[in-house]
């Protein structure tokens, strides 16, 4: 950020510390002032006081464009990615880590138990592209392709009340992940990917909140993807119900 | 020359988790090295992550930059191989604007051809059937092989592949010094920023990949390395305007390149040199010049919503009297102190771009193989890289 | 303006947010799916609390008329007729919302639940006020 002298203003960041070893029970807090412009970003903040207060201070962030998905966390108790969340307006800001997920260090949670789940729903990372109207593919190009919108970034899963209080749940995103290889298989046979899902700690453990698609920064869908999902799951089951001594 | 390292294990220690870092960590675990990595953030997060994503095909250089092109578009197609499904491979257009523009299309196009990028003309109308977006006014237009990448998860495969062959990656441990003694450096100081525990790091030889921050770590073993800091403003808009990577076509400039990036459009860049790479700011006239100049390709993007405006630093090599950081080159070196400065035990990758990560590791790791007096060649060219999503295996 | 270190380990900032099934009645933060999921859950336990108590009140047959009917002159206080309303509410909310849960759930009308669940609570908020109507004037 480039704070000029007319257009800065002090604002205090409250943010969470936590360092291995500490009693997870006991929370702690560090209050720092920091000078903002009208553009500056919580990302910008936490990166100013890294620099000029404590070098101490770990965060994730790679991208600075909501394309990375490195950087969430929860800011005034709403998640959202830092890079692109402006530093409210206000007295105080706190800024703490995404929930749901165990933390490493301050705002760094471990996302090993993200991609356990997501992994498992084997998604690839390129999707075939939404036609942008009346667009054509160029001489040697086979099919106009761009990258899945999942950033996998955590806010579904950190705002999702069921993973709250369960960790067993596999969560909306590796769920999302699922459906868009049942949406789009690109070669890959959606059959033991929904089977994989249609399970209780999968597809059928949401209750409907609907907080991760309000939540997720890039329009994934998760709540949508699940039923679609929860729809494929059930109409396998009736068909397997149905078919008498058939192949499946 | 003998095949087998002089003691075994041969421990590496790489300072900077970019990726070139990682890149390197993979090609010295294919050889036979121990190597440990050490990143003071999360990997990628210095500058690696903020590109606007461009897999060169090279087409930016090949006029006044032969070297980086032809680099670039080798590259390209390693990666392509190395790195199959991670990225949008929908092709570039270059496209001519105004009558100065198609006044140089005839020497990009032959500069294209002569560095082995394979090129094609195209009309105005068929640039407007491609991307109906694009200004009306185009005059004509040519692909080449660009393609998007992932600025974060490209890098992330070969760091998940060192890993999983046995590198160390340690994110979040801050070098706070080297371990010198008598011009011979034996390893490193760290802080691990999750505990504040100080260790020593003892290796046989000591990388440092950290990009534009390669001049401080080489500072702290009395060793000069000519790297300048030279940002760039990225502006990234809501909407997915094109889906082929959009050039303007004409020497290198501002604003002069738009990729999409899932629902988004990375306008990029601008150019000026900084000291310190931690302080780069982000001019809000540089990014009023992303939109104009965007405007000129894709009017749509004048009015688009803003998602995100930040700077990132290149490590530009070259004197330290440089201007504006685009007359540097844009190809990468390797500096082995004990020929530049006298210290043994330390060498400098630096420079390059993020398309050509993997050659830049290559050109270190065969340094490094001379140096120690080993054969042991590289295997990167055809290895495949494990997803992305290795590296966070439990 | 020079950046400050203000203080060091304060041990709390605001109510932290509540984990586990604690965390499922917490509304801070919520959109409307929340909301509508925290319903579910309040509308869901009063119906069971309810059931309950019905029974018990049932139980009081068994106790003979005397105390069936000292019973229902306090089931027709007013007091006790609101609740009859809240009774109502709750069952048409729960119901109505169960059905889009329903709908939703099975992945029918998945892009649609937003829209469902304003119409559950508009239909059960005006059904809910003629059934008070209704109660209140002795019906």
């Amino acid at each position: 950020m480039t704070v000029t002298a007319a257009d800065a203003r002090t604002t205090r960041l409250v943010v969470s510390r936590r360092k291995e070893g500490d009693d997870p029970g006991a929370l702690r807090y560090d209050t720092f002032d920091v000078a903002v412009g009208p553009r500056t970003t919580i990302l910008d903040a936490l990166v100013a006081i890294r620099r000029e207060l404590d070098p101490t201070l770990t965060f994730r962030h790679s991208c600075f464009h909501a394309s990375c998905g490195t950087c969430g966390m929860r800011v005034d108790g709403r998640e959202g990615l830092a890079c692109v969340t402006p530093v409210p307006t206000g007295d105080e800001v706190v800024v703490e880590p995404l929930g749901n997920l165990p933390v490493v260090s301050d705002l760094v949670v471990d996302m090993d138990v993200f991609y356990d789940d997501f992994d498992d729903a084997g998604r690839p990372l390129v999707r075939s592209s939404e036609k942008i109207p009346g667009a054509a593919k160029a001489e040697g190009i086979d099919q106009l392709e761009r990258y899945e919108d999942c950033i996998e970034c955590g806010i579904c899963l950190s705002v999702c009340p069921v993973a709250g209080s369960d960790p067993r749940y596999v969560g909306p995103a590796a769920l999302a992940a699922a459906w868009r290889v049942v949406e789009e298989p690109r070669g890959l046979d959606p059959g033991p990917v929904v089977r994989l899902m249609d399970d209780e700690q999968a597809a059928w453990r949401c209750h409907l909140a609907w907080e991760c698609t309000e939540a997720c920064p890039s329009g994934v869908d998760p709540a949508a993807a699940i039923m679609r999902l929860r729809r494929s799951a059930a109409a396998a089951r009736a068909r397997r119900l149905f078919s008498f001594g058939g192949t499946r | 020359m003998t095949t087998t390292l002089p003691r075994q294990p041969f421990h590496v220690a790489i300072v900077g988790g970019g990726g070139t870092g990682g890149a390197l960590a993979h090609d010295l675990i294919l050889r036979g090295f121990r190597v440990t990595l050490v990143e003071r953030g999360e990997v990628t997060s210095g500058t690696t992550g903020r590109h606007h994503g461009l897999l060169h095909s090279g087409a930016r250089y090949a006029v006044k930059d032969r070297e980086s092109a032809v680099e670039c578009i080798e590259e390209r197609e390693i990666l392509g191989r190395v790195c199959p499904g991670s990225f949008e491979e929908n092709d570039g257009l270059f496209v001519a604007i105004t009558d100065e523009d198609v006044a140089y299309e005839p020497l990009f196009f032959e500069s294209c051809l002569a560095s082995g990028i394979p090129a094609r003309r195209v009309s105005r109308e068929e640039a407007l059937r491609l991307e109906p977006n694009l200004n009306p006014g185009l005059k004509m237009a040519v692909q080449v092989p660009d393609a998007t990448m992932d600025a974060m998860r490209m890098p992330l495969r070969f760091f998940a592949s060192a890993k999983a062959g046995g590198a160390t990656i340690r994110p979040w441990t801050l070098v706070t010094e080297l371990l010198v003694a008598d011009r011979l450096v034996s390893g490193v100081r760290v802080r691990d920023l999750t505990n504040g525990v100080e260790e020593e790091i003892r290796a046989d030889l000591v990388v440092n990949a950290t990009g534009p921050w390669a001049e401080q770590l080489a500072v702290m073993a009395d060793c000069d390395v000519p790297i300048r800091p030279s940002p760039g403003v990225l502006l990234a808009v809501r909407g997915r305007w094109c889906n082929m990577v959009v050039n303007r076509l004409h020497p290198s400039g501002d604003g002069d390149i738009v990729v999409p990036q899932r629902g988004l459009s990375v306008v990029g860049t601008s150019s000026w040199v900084v000291e310190d790479p931690d302080d780069l700011g982000v001019p809000e006239d540089h990014v009023e010049r992303m939109y104009a100049e965007g405007a000129k390709m894709i009017p749509g993007i004048r009015t688009a919503e803003r998602r995100a405006a930040w700077s990132a630093a290149r490590p530009l090599i070259g004197s330290k009297d440089a201007e504006s950081g685009r007359e540097l080159s844009r190809t990468f070196k390797c500096f082995d102190h004990r020929e530049t400065d006298g210290v043994e035990g330390f060498v400098t990758i630096s420079g390059g771009k993020g398309t050509t990560l993997r050659a830049m590791a290559e050109a270190t790791a065969d340094m490094i193989c001379r140096k120690v007096g080993v054969e042991a060649p590289c295997r990167t060219r055809e290895v495949v890289t494990l997803p992305h999503t290795a590296y966070y295996a439990a | 303006m020079a950046s400050t270190i203000v203080e060091r380990g304060r041990p709390a900032a605001g109510p932290a947010r509540r984990r586990g099934v604690l965390g499922w009645f917490d509304p801070r933060g919520r959109r409307l799916g929340g909301l509508a999921f925290i319903l579910n859950r309040l509308t869901g336990i009063g119906l069971v609390a309810y059931l309950y108590l019905h029974l018990l009140i049932l139980s009081m047959l068994v106790q003979g008329p005397d105390a069936w009917d000292d019973f229902v002159d306090v089931a027709l206080s007013p007091p006790f007729l609101a609740l009859d309303v809240l009774l109502l509410t709750g069952m048409l909310v729960h119901g109505l919302n169960g059905i889009r849960v329903g709908l939703v759930g099975l992945g029918l009308v998945a892009s649609r639940q937003k829209a469902l669940f304003i119409a559950a609570l508009v239909i059960a908020a005006f059904v809910a006020l003629v059934g008070a109507l209704r109660i209140f004037a002795g019906e």
